[in-house]
């Protein structure tokens, strides 16, 4: 286990060189020229260059590899044109807020929809089933930029319960990790409730059933405790995609995390602060999946000595 | 545990949490102001205030310019009590105010003054905005109040550059101690509010500078807020969770109008949106070929429906509200008549005239949907358009290329006179280049050369009282409308929107929505 552990982190620098340089080419490849944006609109070839030449940006394509390479082992990111300087901090102190936006939109997604896909699946068939089913493709089909503005409609506009927009505090975070977790939420309840379903036709169920375990205990006890595997998996794979989400419901709430800032780097061509980010998106969504597989394994005790 | 006890006490609990965070501070007086862009650095040198608008807005309070702008754009006295221009146009003295301070603590006198000319002269610290510097050659002391500024050229416009948003006016001091490129993160101005605390992109916190010159301003704190969605904006606004909004997208102003806890100022801007036509494509030097593509626009359509009426066509290649406007001929739709010079100039169904037309993506309001549209009417009038969307970060660089790079016949552009002088706009746009081969010198970038307009436009530099000045801007005016270097489109208005209670928030022609003399 543990060398397996160990194998997977030992992978992280790998693939990250394989991100940073696939972003190198496509940033060399795109139309948009960093030095003549920072340059301004009215600046002469002169100018741009001379911001070019400043930037670092007139070497051979290679050394400018290398020095990004280089810099990024020890915590230098490059010159960033937005803040005019290494953007690391500027990173930094956006991610507590993108951190607590995902954590809370995974603690909803488990809170809400295991437990609604197992009252689904024990009722299944009956008005409550199909009353969390419908809710179930609702969160599927509204994206959920949508669903965000109509929360912030009912919730912070009319109701006024809640803040529409900003990180400040815990009511703060209920609106925008509802938005970013329904499509997740419906995704599981629906897994869970199929799985649940599949499960408690099975031998052992009957067994259980028949030595006179009360149908409530089984169903939760044993029937979603053996459905809870591929559901920890499932979770996993998509908490990844969180992060990708996140981007647009941090615009939509004015969230001060780092999907923001990544969206605005696009826009002007900042190389370095769009490389920070990216490496942070991918180190993250790598230990995800790496979380993930301990906790497949923890969860199924047949795996622990593999 | 969360049960339905605890849950209904949290709802029960939060209105209140929400309002008294909404509105904390309300007795000292505290305004909070939800922008659409974000402030990221605050040096007036150095590629100037980012980003755009916001760095300019936040510009606007933390620091005082040599001369400044009320709110019609009109040049009134800043940290310059008093300016003469020499009658040859070469040389300007500044009378500086006595007693002035920057946040620092430090004079804000002739030194200072100097100082900050020089930084803006230098070619090495200040790119952007160059045209509105390039005329300077030196600024001297002549005595503790008294600086004098050399040019190289006759500049008329000197009175609008020193009002001008870059000639904000920093501690010299402050820059000594954080470094030119500290400056950007530590604002010391000489404004009527002081920097509190500062998270570029995010948030930016200023409180009243109890030295400012001016007396005390009218509220104690504003806190810049970033806001990019615009309903989330408009949200944060009807809520009360700000007191102050930027950039209302034109459908949501009527239920903002609606509510009677909230005002919606909109200020026709000054910059006139159209396509830029590529002169050097010969297809194109014919100007009934020109003239037939302004007829085929359904103008008015585009600022009614469009814009909701927010926007209106222009009737001259200057905006209405520009120094120096002059109303040559309202714009016609007659696509019959379109297509008739279409004829004359040789095009036809069996000579069709074949156009690319460069649309960029998020630049200009609405502008993929006004590109359509323009499309679509030159399609019906008889030519075959290739329009091409471009991301926003690419825009510029397709638009300012050297001739032979020119990949468009026809682009979507809009200059905005950010010092609000009309010589300044028909200067950027319509004086011959130098060079028309290589890149545009500032953004006459459909190569439009004639002599007559540049020889007025010489004068109009050289000539300083506004009258006689005026009168040449109008001559030039009629030419350029004549010749048809655009297919002219709209000029829309700067819409922002306050809480009732909220007094004197300025929105300026030039986008800023400005806080300096704002009271809550």
């Amino acid at each position: 286990m543990i060398r397996h552990i160990a194998a997977r982190l030992a992978l992280i620098p790998v693939i990250l060189f394989g991100v940073i340089t696939l972003l190198f080419v496509i940033f060399k490849t795109i139309p948009g020229d960093e030095a003549a944006l920072m340059a301004g609109a009215t600046a002469t070839q002169a100018e741009i260059d001379a911001t070019r030449h400043q930037l670092g940006l007139d070497r051979p394509v290679l050394t400018q590899f290398t020095d990004r390479l280089l810099g990024l082992t020890h915590g230098d990111l490059g010159y960033s044109s937005t803040f005019r300087g290494n953007p690391l901090p500027r990173i930094l102190e956006r991610v507590p807020a993108t951190l607590a936006l995902t954590a809370c939109a995974i603690g909803l997604t488990i809170l809400v929809g295991i437990p609604a896909g197992a009252v689904a699946a024990a009722l299944h068939d009956r008005w409550p089933d199909l009353a969390i089913s419908s809710v179930v493709v609702a969160f599927l089909a509204v994206p959920n930029f949508f669903l965000g503005l109509m929360l912030i409609a009912a919730f912070s506009v009319e109701l006024r319960w809640l803040p529409g927009f900003g990180f400040n505090g815990v009511l703060s975070l209920v609106m925008p990790s509802l938005a970013l977790s329904a499509r997740l939420i419906a995704v599981i309840a629906r897994l869970t409730r199929g799985l649940m379903i599949e499960e408690s036709r099975r031998n052992y169920v009957r067994t259980a059933l028949a030595k006179g375990l009360s149908e409530t205990r089984v169903l939760w006890k044993h029937v979603l405790r053996n459905a809870l595997i591929p559901i920890i998996t499932a979770i996993g794979l998509e908490a990844g995609y969180l992060l990708g989400g996140s981007v647009v419901v941090e615009r939509l709430f004015a969230w001060p995390g780092i999907g923001d800032l990544l969206l605005n780097a696009v826009g002007v061509r900042d190389y370095s602060l769009v490389q920070g980010i990216t490496i942070l998106f991918v180190v993250g969504f790598l230990l995800i999946n790496l979380l993930v597989e301990v906790l497949f394994v923890l969860a199924n005790p047949r795996l622990r000595d593999a | 545990m969360i049960n339905r006890r605890s849950l209904l006490a949290a709802a029960a609990a939060s209105p209140i949490a929400f309002r008294a965070m909404a509105q904390s501070g309300a007795g000292g007086k505290t305004l909070t102001y939800g922008q659409s862009t974000a402030p990221l650095t605050l040096d007036p040198s150095h590629g100037s205030f980012s980003g755009y608008p916001a760095g300019y807005e936040a510009a606007l309070c933390l620091y005082d310019r040599v001369l400044d702008f009320d709110a019609k754009m009109n040049i009134v006295p800043g940290i310059a009590e008093s300016w003469t221009i020499a009658g040859d146009l070469m040389s300007a003295t500044l009378k500086i105010r006595a007693g002035v301070k920057f946040h620092d603590g430090t004079a804000c006198d002739a030194d200072a003054v100097k100082f900050n000319l020089e930084r803006l002269i230098d070619k090495q610290r200040t790119t952007t905005n160059r045209p509105l510097w390039d005329a300077l050659a030196t600024a001297d002391v002549t005595d503790a109040h008294t600086v004098t500024i050399r040019l190289k050229t006759p500049f008329s416009q000197l009175p609008n550059s020193l009002a001008h948003g870059s000639a904000a006016m920093v501690s010299p001091a402050a820059v000594a101690k954080y470094g030119e490129t500290g400056i950007a993160q530590n604002p010391i101005g000489a404004g009527p509010f002081r920097m509190v605390k500062f998270s570029p992109g995010q948030e930016l916190l200023v409180e009243a500078f109890p030295d400012y010159w001016g007396g005390k301003p009218r509220t104690d704190q504003i806190t810049f807020r970033y806001i990019a969605e615009a309903a989330t904006r408009v949200s944060a606004l009807r809520t009360g969770a700000v007191d102050v909004i930027d950039n209302v997208p034109v459908p949501l102003v009527a239920p903002l109008k609606s509510d009677p806890k909230i005002a919606v100022i909109a200020v026709p801007g000054l910059r006139p949106i159209g396509c830029v036509i590529n002169l050097s494509r010969d297809k194109l030097k014919d100007v009934r070929v020109r003239q037939a593509l302004n007829l085929a626009i359904p103008v008015e359509t585009i600022a009614e429906k469009v814009f909701l009426g927010f926007a209106r066509a222009p009737d001259s290649p200057l905006a209405f509200n520009t120094q120096g406007y002059h109303s040559v001929a309202k714009l016609k739709h007659d696509p019959a008549e379109a297509k008739a010079l279409l004829a004359a100039a040789g095009f036809g169904p069996a000579n069709k005239l074949s156009l690319t037309f460069n649309v960029p993506v998020g630049l200009f309001p609405n502008d993929v949907s006004v590109g359509e549209i323009v499309a679509n009417a030159l399609q019906q009038a008889g030519l075959d358009i290739q329009i091409n969307k471009i991301e926003g970060a690419a825009y510029w660089e397709t638009l300012r290329q050297d001739q032979a790079n020119l990949k468009w016949d026809i682009a979507m552009f809009g200059f905005n006179p950010s010092n609000a002088s009309g010589l300044y706009h028909l200067n950027s746009l319509f004086k011959s280049n130098a060079d028309d081969a290589g890149k545009p010198d500032v953004w006459n970038v459909g190569r439009y050369r004639n002599a007559e307009v540049d020889a007025l436009l010489t004068k109009a530099n050289e000539t300083a009282a506004r009258a006689q000045q005026d009168a040449l801007l109008g001559q030039a005016q009629d030419i350029i409308w004549k010749d048809a270097p655009y297919i002219w489109l709209q000029i829309n208005e700067n819409i922002s929107a306050v809480r009732e209670t909220v007094k004197d928030v300025e929105v300026w022609p030039i986008v800023f929505t400005n806080m300096r003399r704002a009271a809550g």
